[in-house]
């Protein structure tokens, strides 16, 4: 018994080390060489950690930007990240087991459903998974429940979404890619609905139809594509235009250096810290998803794996600049527009404004031409605002740093544990 | 037996859709009885990457002329970067030429 509850308290209590078996027992399901096996799990161990060092570091950014900003425009300034979320989750509030645990039930949720119903998608975005285990777990504890039903809950939340999900954007993956091979695994799915729903009612039809793509866009707006970049390009002004209405007192940090210049080293730093933070996503996922590939494939005849979103992007490259662009517009709009309501500032996230808003602008193009995805996108911008701004009040309380979480289909899984599954439980 | 060539896939943030290429071109790889060392990346590291051959999506590549790159890699832009065949067609010609080469 000593060695069982050594086991039980010491090692299982690490979610780096329950992530790693995990990544063991699908290597060995593989039946991969045992040189495979060590290096494909050390990498995973490796992973996590990177994952919770980048974090580490965007806290502090975080931290200090909430700091400045509140005392720079007397308002509560969040930033939407749902790397910051799940960081947080994973380290400060220690949930890291139950994500790491959640994530694997979801998994084996949605080989279930796929084996037994006809939607036969096999979600593959390991990183929307994380989230999306992230957030039903947060959803989970919030609403009171044990670890247990927490992970138990969110397995079949998460499994009904990684099927669901891909199943209402096929109808216009279709139509993008001209076929049926690809599908779209992408938790900012309602989002797209959306954005394409404002592309039908908005945009231009049968004859006016114009397609972005027979434009050709300026050359400097290619840089874009670069992820870390465009984060940066936005963020880095955004701390040092915030610390110069903040002024040296607060944004100076005790420091020596000219108060400007340490907010443009701490919007850096917040870029560093989203850079290590998705290394470790990398090194986690890189082996995980490729054994978990591999086993739905034997598991469900005639799968149908639902991949990340740029792989539409090489379909519609003008579109996913316009609709980068607007859904961008669209987060600025509605930053100012949220104090009004009595909600939270949310902050236009850059990441989600890349990848959310330029799959987006493909929807809205391909359903509205031209109009559609501009309308589309600045409708789509003001949604993924609104929807962290509901969540902000619940995920403060519960002792997160000025981050909010972002991905649509996320924040709506955890609106279903606050709004639907929360006063049930009250209620019995 | 030849040197294992490195193949690197790339995306913009080295996360979801250049391991998805990367895992179908390991079953094209595989089918072939090709064994080589694939890795996935993102865009913002390519400089200084040691790599015999980079595969990407066709919309970036106006990125990479902007990178002083070691001449030598050899670039596969695909179209769609998951279609098997695509890959095959493309990809596969440049293994061998470099294998040939080596050896």
């Amino acid at each position: 018994m000593v060695v069982v509850n050594f086991i039980i308290q010491n090692i299982l209590t690490q979610a780096a080390i329950t992530i790693a078996l995990i990544a063991m027992l699908g290597l060995l399901l593989q039946r991969k060489s045992f040189g495979a096996v060590l290096t494909g799990t050390f990498k995973t161990l490796l992973g996590f950690q990177v994952l919770s060092a980048g974090s580490a570091i965007i806290v502090t950014a975080l931290t200090y930007f909430g700091k400045i900003f509140q005392h720079g425009f007397h308002l509560q300034g969040v930033v939407p990240s749902i790397e910051a979320i799940n960081g947080q989750a994973m380290n400060t509030l220690g949930l890291g087991n139950e994500i790491a645990l959640t994530f694997l039930g979801i998994f084996i949720v949605n080989i279930l459903i796929a084996r037994f119903s006809p939607w036969k998608y096999i979600f593959l975005t390991g990183q929307a998974l994380l989230w999306m285990s992230t957030m039903t777990v947060i959803g989970g504890k919030m609403a009171g429940l044990s670890s247990v039903w927490t992970i138990v809950v969110g397995s079949v939340i998460g499994g009904i979404f990684a099927v669901a999900m891909p199943a209402i954007a096929q109808p216009f993956v279709r139509k993008i890619t001209k076929g049926d091979a690809i599908a779209l695994g992408h938790f900012c799915t309602i989002g797209y609905m959306v954005e394409a729903g404002a592309a039908w009612f908005f945009g231009e039809r049968g004859e006016k139809k114009h397609s972005i793509e027979d434009i050709k866009l300026p050359k400097y707006m290619e840089f874009l594509q670069d992820t870390y970049l465009s984060v940066a390009v936005v963020m880095v002004p955004l701390f040092m235009i915030t610390a110069a209405f903040a002024g040296p007192k607060y944004a100076g940090n005790g420091t020596s250096m000219n108060y400007i210049m340490n907010a443009f080293m701490m919007g850096i730093q917040f870029v560093v810290g989203v850079y290590v933070l998705l290394a470790g996503v990398r090194l986690l996922l890189g082996e995980i998803v490729p054994a978990f590939r591999g086993i739905a494939m034997k598991l469900v005849p005639n799968a149908k794996p639902a991949l990340d979103c740029p792989v539409l992007f090489p379909f519609s490259p003008n579109a996913v600049i316009l609709g980068f662009i607007t859904t961008t517009i669209g987060t600025v709009i509605g930053m100012f527009l949220m104090p009004v309501f009595g909600l939270a500032v949310i902050l236009p996230g850059m990441l989600t404004n890349f990848f959310a808003g330029g799959t987006a602008g493909i929807f809205g193009n391909v359903v509205g031409g031209r109009r559609g995805a501009i309308i589309g996108g600045i409708i789509h911008g003001l949604f993924i605002t609104l929807l962290p701004a509901l969540l902000v009040t619940a995920l403060t309380s519960f002792g997160f740093v000025n981050a909010s979480a972002t991905d649509s289909d996320t924040i709506v899984a955890m609106l279903i544990y606050a709004w639907i599954l929360t006063p049930i439980l009250k209620a019995v | 037996m030849s040197e294992k060539l490195t193949i690197y896939f790339i995306c913009g943030a080295g996360l979801g859709s250049s391991l998805a290429c990367q895992m179908t071109a390991e079953d094209v790889l595989n089918r072939l009885g090709l064994d080589e060392n694939l890795e996935h990346e993102a865009i913002s590291s390519t400089p200084g990457l040691h790599a015999d051959i980079i595969v990407s999506a066709e919309n970036f590549a106006p990125q990479f002329k902007q990178y002083d790159l070691d001449p030598a890699i050899k670039f596969v832009f695909l179209h769609n970067i998951v279609d098997p065949s695509e890959i095959e067609a493309k990809l596969v010609p440049v293994i061998k030429e470099l294998s040939a080469k080596a050896s």
